[in-house]
C-alpha cells in the first residue's frame, strides 16, 4: 500500500469533506438563481446551525442526527425570515450590490452574535460514535463523515426532484430564467423567492449538522466556508444542482490533495488558482456547455 | 352597444418622468379581434404591460367585465382570465415544452383543467405534441410562437393579448399565425392584437386602433382603416401592402 494507500485515503477524505461545500453551494445556487443575491452569509448561517446542533446536544442531550429535524425546521423558518426581513426589496429590484451589502452585514452580525453567545473558542459535537471508523481496503472511513456525504447526496436528490417534479419547483426554475414572463403565468415572485430562500437556508442547516458532527468550528469560520462554497459553485456552474455538488467535491479534493502534497499553506493558494483558471477558461463551470445559465 | 369585455379609459402611463401613454381609451368587444397598430415606440407594448399589471398607470381606468383591473397584481389579473403573450415569446428556454405548458396552467383554476387544456393545445399544434419533452429553447421560431400561444391557452383565458406574434417569422409562418388567430377567434376567444405587420393585422381585425407616440390617433373597423389613405401611407407603404 504505502503512498498509494495514503493518497487513496486523502482522495476519500476530500470527497467526504467537499460534499459539505457542495451542499452549501446548492443553496447559494438556488438563491442566486432566482433572486440574483450573492448570499455571502451562507457560511455563517451554517456555523450558526452547527451551534444550534451543539446546543441541542449539550443542553438537551439530543443526538445530532435527531436534531437534524428541528435544525432543518428552524433553518427553513430562518430562510423565510431573512427573505421577508432583509432581502425582499433588493430581490424585487434585482439590486445585486444592495443585497450583497445586506448579506455582508448579516454575516458580520452573525459572527459577532455567535461570539457573544458561544465565545470565540472552537466547539464540536463529540458523540460516542464520533470516532467510529471502518477500514475498507486499508482506507479509514469515519462514520460521521460518511453520514455527511449521505446527507449531502440525499439533499441534492431531494432538491433536484423538487425542482423537476413539483409545480412550484418548475416555477422556481422558470422564475430564475425570466421573472417577468413567470409573473405573466400568474406565478407570485414573492412566493417563489421565499420558498427558494427557505430551501437554501434549509440546506445550510443540513451542512451545519454535518459540520458540527465532523469538525470543530468557531464563529468566524463561516466566511472562509462561504468563499469556498462560492468557488465550488463557480467550478460546477450556476443553476444545476448536481453540478454544484460535484463542484464542492472537486474543491474538497483539490484542497486536501494540495495539503497532502505541498502543505496546508499552499493548498489555499492552489484552490484560488484553480478558481481563477476556471473563471478564465470555463466561466460557465467545468461541466457547463457554453451559455448555460448565468 | 354590444358587451364590452375590456374597457380602457383615459389611461396615462409613465416610465419614470417620461410619459408614454396619453389619454388612451379603447374597448374590446367580447368575441372580437381588436388590433392595435402603430410604429415602433408608439407605446403598444406599454399598453399591454399596463393591462396585464406589469406596469402601473398614473391615471385612468382598466375595466374587465366591469371589474377594475388597474389595482390588481399581475397574478390576480391572470386569474381573472386576461393572458398576455409577451413580445419575443419569452418562453422558458431551459424548460421542456410540457413544463412550459404546465406553467401556463399554474393557477389553481387552470390547473384543475390541465389535461383537457393540454389535449386542446396538442390538437391545435400537433408539432408540440411530438416535441413535448424537448427543451423550449431548441424549437424553431414558428414552433416557439405556437408554444407561446399554447401556453397562454392553458390558462383558459377570456382575453388573449398578443404582442407582435409575427415578429421574426418567415412570411409563410406569419400567415399561419394569423390564420391561427382567426381559428382561436372562431373558437370564441377574444383577442387584443398588437402588431407592426399592419396590413395583416387590419385584415383580420374587427376593430382597430392606431397608436402614435402614445396617443390613439385613429380608430375604426379594421377593413375601413385598411382603405384609409393616411394609414396606408404611414404604415403600409404606397399600396404595397405586403410587408
Amino acid at each position: 500500500m504505502g503512498d498509494l494507500g495514503l493518497i487513496a485515503q486523502v482522495v476519500v477524505n476530500g470527497i467526504l469533506f467537499g460534499s459539505m461545500y457542495g451542499i452549501a453551494a446548492i443553496g447559494l445556487s438556488l438563491i442566486f438563481g432566482t433572486m440574483r443575491i450573492v448570499f455571502i452569509a451562507q457560511g455563517s448561517v451554517i456555523v450558526l446551525t452547527a451551534y444550534f446542533c451543539f446546543w441541542f446536544f449539550s443542553l438537551l442531550g439530543i443526538d445530532p442526527y435527531l436534531s437534524l429535524i428541528p435544525v432543518l425546521l428552524i433553518s427553513l423558518l430562518l430562510g423565510a425570515a431573512f427573505y421577508y426581513g432583509l432581502f425582499r426589496e433588493s430581490a424585487a429590484l434585482k439590486d445585486r450590490i444592495g443585497s450583497l451589502l445586506i448579506a455582508v452585514g448579516l454575516m458580520f452580525f452573525l459572527e459577532n452574535f455567535m461570539t457573544v453567545v458561544w465565545t470565540p473558542n472552537p466547539r464540536a459535537v463529540v458523540t460516542s460514535y464520533g470516532f467510529l471508523t471502518f477500514n475498507i481496503f486499508g482506507i479509514q472511513l469515519t462514520l460521521t463523515r460518511l453520514i455527511g456525504l449521505l446527507l449531502a447526496v440525499l439533499a441534492a436528490v431531494a432538491v433536484s426532484m423538487f425542482l423537476k417534479k413539483t409545480l412550484i419547483g418548475t416555477a422556481v426554475r422558470a422564475t430564475s430564467e425570466d421573472v417577468e414572463a413567470s409573473t405573466l403565468m400568474g406565478i407570485n415572485p414573492d412566493w417563489v423567492n421565499v420558498v427558494t430562500f427557505a430551501i437554501g437556508i434549509g440546506l445550510a442547516g443540513i451542512a451545519g449538522v454535518t459540520l458540527a458532527t465532523t469538525y470543530s468550528f468557531d464563529p468566524v469560520y463561516g466566511f472562509e466556508f462561504a468563499l469556498k462554497a462560492l468557488i465550488a459553485l463557480t467550478l460546477g456552474g450556476i443553476g444545476r444542482v448536481y453540478a454544484a455538488l460535484w463542484g464542492g467535491i472537486i474543491l474538497g479534493l483539490i484542497e486536501l490533495l494540495g495539503t497532502f502534497f505541498v502543505g496546508a499553506g499552499w493548498a489555499q493558494g492552489i484552490v484560488f488558482m484553480v478558481f481563477l483558471l476556471a473563471m478564465t477558461f470555463r466561466p460557465y463551470g467545468i461541466f457547463g456547455g457554453a451559455g448555460e445559465k448565468v | 352597444m354590444a358587451n364590452q369585455l375590456l374597457e380602457v379609459k383615459n389611461l396615462e402611463v409613465y416610465y419614470g418622468d417620461i410619459q408614454v401613454l396619453w389619454d388612451v381609451s379603447l374597448q374590446v368587444e367580447e368575441g372580437s379581434i381588436v388590433a392595435m397598430v402603430g410604429a415602433n415606440g408608439a407605446g403598444k407594448t406599454t399598453l399591454l404591460k399596463t393591462i396585464s399589471g406589469l406596469l402601473r398607470a398614473e391615471k385612468g381606468e382598466i375595466l374587465f367585465s366591469g371589474e377594475r383591473l388597474h389595482n390588481l397584481k399581475a397574478q390576480q389579473i391572470v386569474d381573472r382570465g386576461v393572458v398576455h403573450v409577451p413580445e419575443g415569446r419569452r418562453l422558458f428556454a431551459s424548460l421542456t415544452v410540457v413544463e412550459n405548458l404546465r406553467l401556463g396552467a399554474y393557477l389553481p383554476r387552470a390547473q384543475a383543467l390541465f389535461n383537457e387544456s393540454l389535449e386542446r393545445v396538442f390538437s391545435l399544434f400537433p408539432v408540440l405534441k411530438n416535441r413535448k419533452d424537448q427543451k423550449a429553447g431548441t424549437l424553431s421560431g414558428g414552433e416557439q410562437q405556437m408554444l407561446a400561444i399554447g401556453r397562454a391557452l392553458m390558462a383558459h383565458p377570456k382575453l388573449i393579448m398578443l404582442d407582435e406574434p409575427s415578429l421574426g417569422l418567415s412570411p409563410i409562418l406569419v400567415k399561419t399565425i394569423f390564420e391561427l388567430i382567426n381559428v382561436l377567434n372562431e373558437q370564441k376567444a377574444t383577442i387584443l392584437l398588437v402588431e407592426q405587420n399592419v396590413n395583416q393585422a387590419l385584415k383580420i381585425a374587427h376593430q382597430a386602433y392606431v397608436l402614435k407616440t402614445g396617443k390613439i390617433v385613429m380608430c375604426g373597423k379594421g377593413c375601413d382603416l385598411l382603405e384609409d389613405e393616411e394609414v396606408c401611407k404611414a404604415y403600409i407603404g404606397e399600396r404595397a401592402g405586403n410587408r
